[in-house]
């Protein structure tokens, strides 16, 4: 049961599912954990035996020899059970580890299959708790539950058995007690599980704001509000001690009460027992059946508090489920099956491109133009003429109308795999990780990485670092500076390229030289691909294949030349960077 | 010239006091005497409780041997005792619940107090899920450690001591093996022990890095969707979660076969002493009621002795969260500022200046970011800070921050070093646009205080109308009391809330940083509108990485070494 599994869970949103999964463990968990419970009986009668022999010894009836084989016997059930024991302890543990790890992989495929849409609705804190804490609760839950189906279920029937055998007007007399516990607990449950989720929300915002309170801190530093955050802080750790407190207080405290209860039945048990040993009751016992028979009652009451335990940890697993279910869907598997030619794509045509944001207004309009392998093209625009957009349309996060083929293939009809092969998008966010550069920029894909590191002129930087290219780049790659982030994100896009190139922005945070030098590198780069290079800074369109002219969302194909002569806009737009430009050098 | 950091580090040769979780455990005992006091009084009670059934079902089999019939008084007392301390055991849980969580809460309160004294370079330097992980997940185990550890062990230990005093009062002989056994178990238990904790701390390390890996995901989703790299995160996350899965594996054997260890070497010494009682050796003579008794007891003296093993696993599970919450608060602290320097006294002895002189500063040892950077904003001027990629602009900000202090020359504020500036004065003397806005739980008028005080209802209206966001606002469902979300809001009212939340104490001074460079909608002009509004009667300082066409009067520094700002 170790290594990754080749599929899912098949239906994850059922409980059952895991423990069907875990079947082989549940069958050495069932046969070593009935031959346990069954055995657990032996315990007392041994030792009832022994106390009776003893009597027999001491009365002169029997030889002390007689005692060390009954010892013996003793012994040995002892060993057998207890191995039985330790074989149920470890396989129901391995249930709840695995159940525990199928469960995050389950959770987590969910997660990165989701839409950045679809995870900006969700709080960042409650799905780490959801996904760390939850899963634990729940897998420890099952693990109870499984637990004390053997430990209570099967003991109390054992026991049960016993005590008929002994003296069944006795044993129901006795255990007459014991149904009110299991009424009363049943009853109170709700008023667990209540307690139970305050608590747990009350974790789930605590996590949160302890996250903001450390990922904030800087901001809440330089404001000179971390006193009062800290107070806020204070504020939820009290809400967060009195939750917890009430919660484990109706979980901890009814199992005594119900172990109270439960042991009423040992008046009756004594006074009677005691007749019968004396001949005077409605069976004829000694001494061994008497101790047997007690020992068995009071671990009987004992397993049937526990009974209580069994419905709690069920409570608390249901608590838990009913947060993570939700995020439970079919195992989506990587589907890398194609019939493109990746080598030869072809030319990017766009044609009659319209675009809006569902329930939003319409952002592109009619927008066509061509980019053949080899070209880069500029998009500029004014302010909110839709050049992002344009960018973005190519993620395919939502449906546009129109068409944008590559070769002869329309990119929504394409699969997410297709698309990621043949479109590579570098938005605003670096997005880094929490790893090395070099990894940062492979993904995971093996090769050379110093020829792209050169074409983001990040080499002579990554050189210098501690462990070069291996450096660790920091969470969120913080370790940088926001140029060397940029720099690093576009590295891994040229890394990982596809036939065409969406570059939203890539120069925004270095400077004239270092930009010149870096269209350069993309344009050898660049030789068999088409880019779209998205832009505000024109200084470089002049060395530009074609510049796209945004404006309210329509286009305008065309080259620098053309549209300095004829578009007055996009002219102005030039000359005054122009014009910056040359103050910057006399600087 | 010696730099601010230099100086301080004299004056600060006073020893502040460490907190450490022992000292945090000793102040909440030292806090709660009554609870301490009902506690203890609860486990004395319990364990008391619990040694005398016994010898109420030694009387009864005695008068039972010897042919009589067992008292209604000893049956109702023997129901009575298992009753009571039944009910005593539950109440000593209470309280053992309710000591844990005062402990936790005056360990997190002690943490996040740590917070506000770490430098800068600790939450550069830290990811905050792991960070955060050591409030929640290792606190936790604290938690765990006291109430299923420490507390449960003494309550253990007491209750063996008990019983194992009444058993060398029943028997002798028995006593004897007991104590010859109980170094042998002793032992055992080490062994588990120190295997078990090597398993739980790689668990622990699994755990937070999976921990931290699910915002990470949630943050770049785009990036991995669009490379298709959902596989290899998943990947990823397994590699984290596998590790963890092997050592829960590992401690989980342990787990197993401990427990039923013990009880065989338990049935065992029933087992001697039974065969010892029949061959009637001297120590071990006693009555079948004696022997009985004696029986239960070996099980309770074991009952005890197997929890203190789970209690032992519950420490050693916790020891590596302690040393990781030890290590926390141990972590060096950042100079204190100088209490003495109040934005007023600023501003009432110096005008709104700006100055660096000749500094220099480094984050490693290796590689100076600045070198020999001198200029001076002067009141009321507004300066750009210009210069290559890496050449240390931001690090320019954070010094002027008071984040770092330099390690050569002077950077101040008002003529006061800007290390030394409280925080609490800071948002007086200037205020800051960074790249990214910060959202903050909390509503949209707290979005612009920023939870402060000083900064009431109507000073952050007044913000909000400059940064052009008022009506926006107003347009909320709740107005400015409208519980934040991202969603509310647009790439460049993010900008303008920045700028709002900037200006709200009207600080003379402003910082910007690369304010334009991610902005594309359809707000950037009141973007600019709003800086314009904002930098009016200003000493303004801002970072552009892009050629732009000052204005007249504005200034452009060049900001660079030949050293990358690698951090």
């Amino acid at each position: 049961m170790s290594g990754r599994p080749a599929g899912g869970v098949e239906h994850p949103e059922q409980l059952r599912s895991y423990f069907k999964m875990e079947w082989a463990p549940l069958t050495l968990v069932t046969v070593s954990g009935l031959l346990y419970n069954a055995g657990l009986t032996a315990g007392p009668y041994f030792e009832g035996q022994m106390a009776q022999r003893l009597f027999d010894i001491l009365k002169g009836a029997r030889a002390p020899a007689s005692m060390a084989p009954l010892a013996g016997m003793y012994l040995l059930t002892i060993l057998v059970v207890q191995a039985m024991r330790s074989v149920k302890r470890f396989y129901v543990r391995r249930f709840a580890n695995d159940t525990a790890r199928a469960m995050r992989r389950m959770l987590y495929n969910s997660l990165v299959h989701k839409s950045r849409a679809q995870l900006r609705r969700e709080s960042v804190g409650a799905v780490m708790t959801r996904a760390v804490s939850d899963v634990d609760a729940c897998a420890e839950g099952m693990r109870k539950f499984t637990t004390e189906v053997f430990d209570t279920g099967v003991a109390l029937a054992a026991y049960l058995t016993m005590l008929f055998v002994y003296d069944w007007r006795l044993a129901l007399l006795s255990c007459m007690f014991t149904p009110a516990a299991y009424l009363i607990a049943s009853h109170l449950k709700t008023t667990v599980t209540r307690y139970g989720a305050a608590y747990k929300k009350s974790a789930g915002e605590l996590s949160d704001a302890t996250l903001d309170r450390v990922a904030g801190a800087l901001t809440y530093r330089v404001y000179g509000r971390e006193p009062d955050r800290d107070r806020a802080y204070e504020a939820r750790l009290s809400d967060y001690e009195r939750k917890a407190a009430a919660a484990n207080l109706w979980e901890n405290t009814m199992q005594p009460i119900y172990n109270f209860i439960s042991l009423a039945g040992v008046v009756p048990l004594i006074w009677l027992g005691a007749k019968n040993v004396l001949g005077t009751g409605w069976k004829t016992w000694d001494i061994a059946a008497f101790t047997t028979f007690l020992a068995c009652f009071i671990k009987l009451a004992a397993k049937s508090s526990s009974a209580a335990k069994l419905f709690n940890a069920v409570q608390r697993a249901q608590v838990s489920w009913s947060r993570i279910r939700p995020f439970m869907q079919p195992y989506e598997e990587p589907d890398t099956a194609t019939e493109l030619d990746f080598a030869h794509p072809g030319t990017l045509r766009v044609s009659h491109l319209s675009f809006a944001y569902p329930g939003g207004p319409e952002i592109l309009r009619d927008v066509s133009f061509a980019v053949r392998p080899g070209e880069i093209a500029g998009v500029t625009g004014p302010v909110a003429s839709g050049k992002s957009t344009l960018g973005r349309v190519f993620l395919c996060e939502s449906p546009y109308r129109g068409n944008v083929r590559i070769g002869e293939r329309e990119l929504s009809s394409l699969s997410e795999y297709e698309r990621s092969r043949l479109v590579s998008y570098l938005g605003h966010q670096p997005e880094l990780m929490s790893d090395t550069l070099a990894e940062n920029i492979r993904l995971g894909k093996s090769g050379d990485i110093a020829p792209y590191l050169r074409a983001a002129c990040l080499e002579r930087e990554a050189a210098e670092m501690p462990d070069g290219a291996d450096t660790f780049a920091g969470s969120g790659g913080i370790r940088l500076s926001g140029g060397q982030q940029a720099r690093t994100a576009l590295c891994r896009t040229l890394y990982n390229a596809g036939a065409v190139l969406v570059l939203d922005d890539p120069f925004s945070a270095v400077d004239r030289g270092t930009a010149r030098e870096l269209l350069q590198n993309l344009r050898e780069l660049s030789k068999d691909r088409a880019v779209l290079l998205i832009s505000h800074r024109l200084e470089l369109f002049p060395l530009l294949d074609q510049v796209l002219w945004m404006e309210n969302g329509s286009c305008t194909a065309s080259t620098h030349g053309e549209l300095l002569e004829k578009n007055p806009a996009y002219a102005r737009l030039f000359r005054a960077q122009e014009g910056g430009a040359e103050r910057e050098t006399k600087n | 010239m010696r730099g601010f950091s230099a100086r301080r580090r004299e004056a600060l040769s006073v020893k502040r006091k460490t907190e450490s979780l022992a000292s945090v455990v000793k102040e909440t005992v030292s806090e709660h005497r009554t609870l301490t006091a009902g506690l203890i009084a609860l486990i004395a009670g319990a364990v008391t409780l619990g040694l005398l059934p016994p010898l109420v079902l030694e009387r009864i089999v005695d008068r039972l041997t010897a042919g009589k019939q067992a008292e209604g008084r000893a049956a109702l007392l023997y129901f009575g005792l298992l009753a009571a301390s039944g009910l005593f055991e539950a109440g000593q849980n209470v309280a053992i619940t309710v000591f844990g969580q005062k402990i936790t809460h005056g360990l997190r309160s002690a943490m996040c107090g740590k917070l506000r004294r770490l430098p800068a370079a600790y939450f550069t330097g830290h990811e905050s899920g792991s960070v955060t992980s050591r409030f929640v997940n290792d606190v936790d185990t604290v938690d765990t450690l006291f109430t299923e550890g420490i507390v449960g062990m003494f309550a253990d230990g007491c209750r063996v001591i008990g019983l194992l005093t009444v058993i060398f009062v029943k028997s002798a002989g028995l006593g004897l093996l007991l104590l010859a056994s109980l170094p042998l178990l002793f032992w055992m238990t080490r062994a588990f022990q120190q295997k078990m904790l090597r398993a739980q701390l790689q668990n622990r390390e699994a755990v937070a890095r999976a921990a931290n890996h699910v915002p990470e995901t949630i943050r770049n989703i785009r990036m991995i969707r669009s490379f298709y790299r959902q596989s290899y995160m998943e990947e990823r996350y397994d590699g984290y979660i596998q590790e963890g899965y092997r050592a829960t594996e590992k401690s989980n054997f342990c787990d197993s076969v401990y427990s039923p260890i013990v009880i065989f070497v338990s049935s065992c010494i029933v087992a001697a002493v039974m065969v010892f009682a029949a061959a009637g050796g001297g120590l071990f003579r006693m009555s079948v009621g004696a022997a009985v008794a004696v029986t239960a007891y070996v099980a309770k003296v074991f009952g005890p002795l197997e929890s203190i093993g789970m209690e032992i696993q519950n420490i050693q599970s916790a020891a590596a969260g302690v040393r990781r919450i030890d290590e926390f608060l141990r972590e060096e602290e950042r100079e204190e500022p100088d209490p003495a320097l109040t934005a007023e006294k600023l501003l009432a002895d110096s005008p709104a200046r700006v100055e660096f002189q000749q500094v220099e500063f480094g984050y490693g040892t290796d590689h100076p970011v600045l070198r020999d950077l001198t200029f001076t904003a002067q009141p009321g001027e507004t300066v750009i800070l210009t210069g290559r990629t890496g050449a240390g602009k931001s690090t320019a900000f954070r010094l002027l921050l008071g984040l770092y202090a330099p390690s050569g020359g002077r950077v101040t504020v008002c003529g006061a070093d800007a290390a030394a500036i409280p925080d609490g004065e800071k948002r007086k003397l200037f205020g800051v646009v960074p790249q990214d806005f910060r959202l903050v739980p909390g509503t949209v008028g707290d979005q612009i205080s920023l939870f402060d005080p000083a900064v009431g209802p109507e000073q952050i209206r007044r913000a909000a109308e400059l940064a052009g966001l008022h009506e926006s606002i107003l347009a909320l469902p709740r107005g400015y009391d409208t519980p934040a979300a991202r969603e509310l809001f647009s790439q460049g009212q993010l900008q303008l809330l920045a700028i709002a939340r900037a200006v709200a104490a009207d600080p003379p001074i402003l910082l910007l940083d690369e304010i334009t460079a991610n902005l594309d909608s359809g707000t950037e002009r009141r973007v600019l509108r709003a800086l314009e509004l904002a930098s009016r009667d200003r000493t303004v300082l801002s970072i552009s990485h892009r050629a732009c066409v000052p204005a007249p009067g504005v200034r452009l520094i060049a900001v660079g070494s030949r050293q990358s700002d690698f951090c």
